[in-house]
């Protein structure tokens, strides 16, 4: 095998030790690509943080520290995300009644990103916190006590300061030289506490949090609802704003609805339903009033048995061409 | 005398009548010429025609040049004087070393008449090579040629007593003799059995393919033929009276002339014998006046061929030449009164579905079918075998049929007229392609008898053979025992099948190769072969009623007793032991041949097949009663959701929607507490419409949950301790998805899941679908989330309702799909497809059985559908399920075009591979597409159809003496990696209580108290299942592996998961979002397949790092994976 690369692009490629276990009795090694964390949207930790590429299915953080101790010493890993945990995240905000949503969509591309950005400005970070703090009381228990990444996934791993990044990939760097790998897994309590023990166990406790406590569950449903009720109180609000409010070209969004509010997205729908129910009726009942009618409907039918006589003749051809379907079985 | 006649004239009326009736019908088929389906067949038909068409020039070089030569040979024999019959055959023997193959009994030595040999009156070539009707696909090819012996040979009386037939083998001896001088060289020569019939040897001559020479070679390739020459003598036209050889004489005397039996088969052979010409002259005219009258027998022989009947006696004695001449017949004149029956000018189809239409309607067997004007009395001869009397030639052309094969020919045609009708279903592939004679794919029960030579032909055998009489005595045993109308018919079908007379040298005496034996196919009416009690007549005081008991009596001996029946009714009754259909038929027969065959009481002497399917998997007749149990339940658990009050919205239904509670699951169901949490059983809850639901997908979820809670507590409370209620929570990947469900417990063991249905879900998720201005991703995935939705709301309900149906209705259905279902668990297939493609796939054998009726049994039932696997082109053809029963045409139009959609869309099948339509969803991808993946994959779906193939082909291989299990044998090699769980820890954490610490799942065993009664979780009530914890292993798998492996496994409790790697999975180049693990490998220049070209032509390339995901599944199974056993890395 050639020697591995130490680099591939501008990642550093990580080698991990695996120890063998009963089952599968072979040290292998897993390779994880680490480079500096450079997202597109830049953040306040993105110079002391870096992103990792290719980490094992049955990483927690506790792991990453290990291997990170293992690297640079104690007390330089402060945290990992990984990327299935940030997905996540965003899965709340859908929350908003659909309308909402589209209205919003709506309101976002007439007017100039200068008025949202401002209203998004205004709200501030002590308000996003609670937000985030809010959605979280609101969401279900989760039933695995350690959930897996998917093979191949990435996380980004934040550190104490720039200078142990510098450190990081240097240590890494060292590796290739010594060929004296880290090992997964190394530092790391296998207990309830720390980090929830797979296979049999880890299956148990699944069936078990699959059925959580119902005040639990209660209560992340009251959660929500005090969430939602509020989306919906804006919803609401911007609606009734946007009935009035003229756009750049100085036109005025027409939205169904009495006064008070605008009507229910559905019943629209299903009017709309009902109308095109009636006119189908209609059509189909004078279809053969005329003579014109029906002759025009004689000649329809003849065509069609002509194409269908057509389809036949190409669906044996087609079997012909495929050798053997004519032929009787032995 | 009058009043002799008088029942006769009715009789004769009412044949006349139905023919009538047969005529209409016959006019109506051949009118039926305007739908699709019935063009398309007419289409194919003419291009298997053209498809299988011989060309005589190559195929039948040189023939006749060989029969010229012959002819010459035959011609320039000198005439021998007569001699004493014994005294002729003992001098041919010892000069020419040639046998006179005289029928059995041979000639007593004493016989003093005479035999000699004249030059023969006429040569003819008759048969299929004259009408040139012959095909490529037939069994083998021959050419017959008919040797007229001079009439001045014969005496008047030479009828009686076999002397004909002494007098035409030693003619035949002759003939040999002469050609063996010269054509022993280069030709094999034998003799052998006309059609089988043990009266008329005849004499074989296949010319020796001259191996690798090059004109050989280039014959054969021109597709020369391995033919044979028949030679065939024959007595001339009206030698005998024709009124001597009627089919109620007695002509085997003996010399006591009063108690001598009838002889029919002799008679007709007989007949048959003197009207070789006269055929072929009825054929000639029938080909000059009907232009389709040659294809028609084509199809007719390639119809009667697939079905595996012939014109040998052990094919049923109807074959292609009893197939034209009726056709023939019925187009001159098949009326009583001279009038045809078919016209001219009908083409060759039409003229097909008249014949088929002709045979359905007539029962050869049960009343004499007469062709032709005038009639004879032919009442009584019915008693002794089919009937198709051709007046004008006076013969019976059905002598060499049995009441058997004339039932399954009955039978067969009655099925292909169904076909013929169905317009929606595909009808020629059944018709002409399916080979359809496979006895384990006919029958659901074979058994084979070992022929008793001990026993003495009490019945006549009328010169077939001792075999003969010994089968005919069985089939009308296994009638009275089986068939018997007044006690319900428990077999649809009884067929025998005879062992067939080989070829044999001109050196020897004919013999079978092996001892002969029976083989008898039973096809079961299924609801009557499970009776266990045959009630008998009354038994009354009239002498009529005491007849009818004394004749019960006779023939059930000990088994008839008496019993008292409801209403006050005695009855003569037969009680057997036996519970399953298979084992009570076997009980049965096993009776009645011991005690009017003497035979059986030796097991050897008859062995059953077919039953050992029953036995694959823990069938017990009792399950059907768990599945009504398990359905009973559940109305328990509806009227008690339809009986809480405090329910915001009006229930409108509860439907089950899983396999245990429509009769289809691989294990009954079950009910009682087990080792593991209880396994409920899912169904779905709809309320009445309300605007109250939030128009939110999110919101809808939850509030469903809230639902939930509510009728979770409210259930509680209903019946106190009777219910627990668990609110369970799926493993949802987005809020959007269904998130919970509710496990309702009944403390009687029975266990229901619950999800509700929200009408409004459905209308959000739908408008979303077609909203044009969100993101493609967002739509993707919203589609994948209405089709589960409507999977699961709609389509599952009406399934099940469906299925239920369809399961009363057949009764063999139920165990058909759960033997399926077991087959693709032991094949690792199962986590592959879902349960309810399996079921459609045996719906559609039971809905659309062509070329058969509904399978009456499990193992018909199974095998039917592995065939139906093996030859589904699912790339092609979608599999439409009319679950309703009145899909019209233009629906399948519509589905079949939409297959093609996909196919143009998606042509290497990454999204859609099968197409399953029914009734309820044109969609055709229910079932078979889940969360946007198709399910099976394509890999997955050839590998179906591949291992159904080899099923198949083990079927026909094998035969009867198959041994299902082989069937059911998982090929463990195919896998690249197999992945051994630990069973037992499997089973040890099936079982979670409420208690259980939730981080530490319970915690080891040794955390736990020793002693039962000190554990504080002894009577507590355990939590159901979730899922079983090897699914969810396996669910996590494949959701983190989905690219590199593809996972296989079976049933829940399979303990051994097999996967292979991707092969499309290659080495790449680097960037930054892999899909799954990968190594690196180095560098490569450009040749690389990598996706994104970049302008280095130096790249970094990696492969799949298959020992690392290796290790990373061994450390997720842990303690659960015994071990890893790596084939392939």
């Amino acid at each position: 095998m050639a020697p591995i690369p130490p680099t591939l692009g501008d990642f550093s490629v990580l080698p991990i030790s695996i120890p063998p276990v009963p089952s599968f009795p072979r040290t292998t090694i897993h390779y994880v690509y680490v480079r500096r964390n450079a997202p597109k949207v830049p953040t306040a930790n993105n110079s002391r943080s870096l992103f990792l590429t290719n980490v094992p299915v049955d990483s927690t953080e506790l792991h990453l520290r290990g291997i990170f101790t293992a690297l640079v010493g104690a007390g330089r890993f402060q945290s990992a995300t990984f990327e299935d945990d940030r997905k996540g995240a965003e899965s709340l905000a859908d929350a908003q009644p659909a309308q909402v949503a589209r209205l919003h969509a709506h309101h976002q591309t007439q007017l100039s990103s200068s008025t949202s950005s401002q209203k998004k400005r205004k709200r501030g970070e002590g308000e996003d916190a609670e937000r985030a703090q809010e959605e979280a009381a609101a969401r279900l228990p989760s039933t695995w006590t350690r959930p897996l990444h998917g093979s191949g996934g990435t996380a980004v791993v934040l550190l104490a300061d720039e200078k142990s990044i510098e450190q990081v990939l240097k240590a890494i760097a060292k590796l290739h030289r010594t060929n004296k790998y880290p090992t997964w897994g190394d530092n790391v309590e296998q207990s309830a506490a720390a980090v929830p023990r797979l296979g049999s166990v880890w299956l148990k406790a699944h069936s078990r949090l699959s059925y959580p406590d119902r005040d639990a569950l209660q209560a992340a449903l009251d959660a929500f609802s005090t969430l939602f009720a509020r989306k919906e109180q804006e919803a609401a609000a911007m609606a009734k704003r946007l009935r009035n409010e003229p756009d750049e070209d100085g036109f005025v969004t027409v939205t169904r609805g009495g006064r008070n509010a605008p009507a229910s997205k559905n019943e629209a729908e299903e009017a709309r339903k009902k109308m095109v129910e009636r006119e189908e009726k209609r059509k189909e009942e004078d279809v053969s009033f005329y003579r014109f009618q029906r002759r025009e409907r004689k000649k329809e039918e003849q065509a069609d048995l002509l194409q269908r006589f057509e389809e036949d003749r190409k669906k044996v051809f087609a079997m012909r061409q495929q050798r053997g379907k004519f032929v009787p079985e032995a | 005398m009058s009043t002799a006649m008088e029942p006769n004239h009715a009789k004769r009326r009412k044949t006349q009548h139905s023919r009538e009736g047969a005529r209409k019908a016959l006019g109506a088929v051949a009118s039926s010429g305007g739908l699709s389906k019935s063009r398309a067949f007419i289409l194919e038909a003419d291009e298997l025609l053209e498809e299988i068409s011989l060309d005589y020039g190559a195929a039948l070089e040189g023939v006749d040049d060989l029969l010229r030569r012959i002819k010459g040979s035959i011609e320039a024999i000198e005439p021998r004087e007569s001699l004493p019959v014994t005294v002729a055959a003992s001098k041919l023997e010892k000069k020419h070393r040639i046998r006179v193959p005289f029928p059995e009994p041979r000639p007593a030595e004493s016989s003093n008449y005479k035999v000699a040999f004249a030059q023969p009156a006429q040569f003819n070539v008759v048969g299929s090579y004259v009408s040139k009707t012959m095909v490529k696909t037939q069994k083998d090819h021959s050419v017959d040629m008919v040797v007229v012996m001079p009439a001045e040979l014969f005496q008047e009386k030479d009828y009686l007593d076999m002397r004909y037939f002494y007098k035409r083998a030693y003619y035949l001896a002759i003939i040999a003799v002469a050609l063996q001088k010269d054509f022993g060289s280069d030709a094999d020569l034998s003799y052998e059995y006309l059609n089988g019939n043990a009266l008329c040897p005849i004499f074989s001559l296949r010319p020796k393919l001259l191996k690798d020479t090059e004109a050989a070679k280039e014959k054969e390739a021109a597709g020369l033929l391995n033919y044979r020459i028949r030679i065939i003598p024959c007595s001339p036209d009206a030698v005998f009276p024709k009124t001597k050889l009627r089919l109620g004489a007695a002509l085997l005397r003996k010399g006591k002339e009063e108690d001598a039996e009838p002889s029919p088969f002799y008679n007709s052979t007989l007949a048959a014998e003197g009207c070789f010409l006269p055929y072929l002259r009825l054929l000639r005219q029938a080909e000059k006046k009907c232009a389709a009258f040659k294809s028609a027998c084509i199809l007719g022989r390639v119809w009667l061929q697939q079905r595996g009947f012939g014109g040998d006696l052990s094919e049923g004695g109807f074959g292609n030449f009893e197939w034209a001449v009726l056709l023939a017949l019925l187009l001159q004149g098949g009326d009583s009164s001279g009038h045809a029956t078919l016209s001219g000018s009908l083409s060759s189809t039409q003229l097909f579905k008249a014949m088929i239409q002709f045979l359905s309607v007539t029962n050869f067997a049960e009343k004499p079918c007469v062709l032709g004007a005038g009639s004879a009395d032919l009442d009584s001869a019915i008693e002794l075998g089919p009937v198709i009397y051709d007046s004008s030639r006076q013969l019976n052309i059905a002598f060499k049929m049995n009441p058997g094969s004339a039932a399954q020919i009955h039978q067969h045609a009655k099925w292909t007229r169904t076909l013929l009708n169905d317009t929606t279903a595909d009808q020629f592939t059944p018709s002409f392609i399916l080979k359809s004679d496979l006895a384990l794919q006919n029958f659901d029960l074979v058994a084979r008898l070992n022929f008793n030579d001990e026993f003495n032909g009490a019945v006549n055998s009328d010169c077939r053979g001792k075999i003969w009489g010994f089968s005919d005595k069985v089939y009308k045993v296994l009638r009275a025992a089986l068939a018997d109308k007044e006690l319900g018919e428990r077999a649809r079908l009884i067929h025998i099948q005879n062992p067939r007379y080989p070829q044999w040298s001109l050196t020897e005496n004919p013999s079978f190769h092996n001892s002969p034996v029976l083989e008898i196919g039973i096809l079961f009416d299924s609801v009557n072969m499970a009776r266990t009690v045959d009630r008998g007549p009354a038994a009354g005081p009239t002498a009529e009623e005491k007849e009818e008991c004394d004749r019960f009596r006779a023939f059930w001996d000990e088994k008839a007793e008496l019993r008292r029946f409801e209403r006050d009714t005695i009855r003569e009754t037969v009680i057997w032991n036996s519970v399953s259909a298979f084992d009570l038929c076997e009980e049965i027969m096993r009776y009645v041949f011991r005690l009017h065959l003497r035979v059986g009481h030796v097991d050897d002497e008859v062995t059953f097949f077919g039953d050992s399917f029953s036995s694959l998997l823990p069938f017990k007749p009792t399950d059907t009663s768990i599945y009504y149990e398990a359905k009973k339940a559940f109305s328990v658990f509806e009227r008690d959701i339809r009986d809480l009050e405090d329910l915001p919205l009006h229930v409108r239904n509860v439907s089950p929607i899983c396999p245990e509670l429509r009769h289809a699951s691989a294990k009954p169901p079950s009910l009682t507490p087990s080792k593991s949490g209880p396994r409920p059983m899912e169904a779905v809850i709809s309320f009445e419409a309300s605007g109250k639901w939030p128009e939110s997908l999110v919101a809808i979820q939850r509030t469903k949950v809230a639902f939930l809670l509510m009728i979770a507590s409210l259930l509680e409370k209903s019946k106190p301790g009777k219910i627990k209620a668990y609110v369970g929570l799926d493993d949802a990947k987005s809020e959007a998805e269904n998130l919970s469900f509710l496990d309702v417990v009944y403390d009687s063991g029975a266990a229901f899941r619950l999800r509700i249905h929200s009408d409004l879900e459905e209308i959000l998720l739908e408008r979303q679908v077609k909203d044009k201005s969100l993101e493609q991703h967002v739509r993707t995935r919203t589609t994948a989330l209405l089709a589960t939705f409507r999977r699961q709301y709609t389509h599952l309900p009406l399934h099940g309702q469906s299925i239920s149906t369809s399961a009363t209705r057949f009764p063999a259905l139920s165990p058909t799909i759960r033997l399926l279902k077991h087959w693709f668990n032991v094949h690792k297939l199962a986590y592959h497809f879902s349960e309810e493609f399996i079921e459609l796939v045996v719906l559609n054998v039971f809905r659309s059985p062509y070329p058969w009726d509904a399978p009456s049994s499990a193992s018909t039932g199974l095998l039917r559908a592995l065939l139906f696997l093996a030859r589904w082109d699912w790339r092609s053809e979608p599999l439409i399920v009319d679950t309703g029963g009145d899909m019209p045409m233009a629906d399948r139009h519509a589905i079949g075009t939409r297959l093609e959609a996909w196919r143009k869309i998606d042509p290497n099948m990454n999204h859609t591979v099968l197409f399953v339509a029914t009734t309820h969803d044109a969609s055709g991808i229910a079932y078979t597409t889940i969360d946007g993946h198709a399910k099976p994959s394509k890999v997955v779906a050839a590998r179906m159809t591949a291992l159904a193939k080899s099923a198949c082909r083990l079927v026909k291989e094998e035969g009867v003496e198959l041994d299902p299990r082989r069937l059911f044998v998982p090929s463990l090699k195919d896998y690249d990696v197999l992945i051994k769980l630990n069973s037992k820890l499997t089973k040890s954490i099936l079982k979670t209580y409420t208690t259980d610490d939730p981080v530490d799942g319970g915690g080891d065993s040794t955390g736990r108290s020793k002693f039962k009664n000190l554990d504080e979780r002894t009577g507590q009530d355990a939590l159901p299942l979730a899922q079983h914890p090897t699914e969810t292993l396996l669910k996590q798998l494949n959701e983190v592996y989905a690219g590199p492996l593809v996972f296989f496994h079976g049933a829940a409790e399979d303990a051994t998961i097999g996967a292979i790697w991707n092969p499309l999975m290659q080495k790449r180049g680097f960037r930054v979002n892999l899909p799954t693990s990968y190594r690196p490998v180095g560098k490569a220049n450009d040749e690389d397949e990598g996706e994104e070209e970049e302008e280095d032509e130096e790249k970094d390339v990696v492969e799949v790092n298959r020992e690392a995901i290796v290790a990373e599944i061994a450390r997720i199974g842990a303690d659960l994976i015994e071990s890893i056993d790596v084939k392939r890395l």
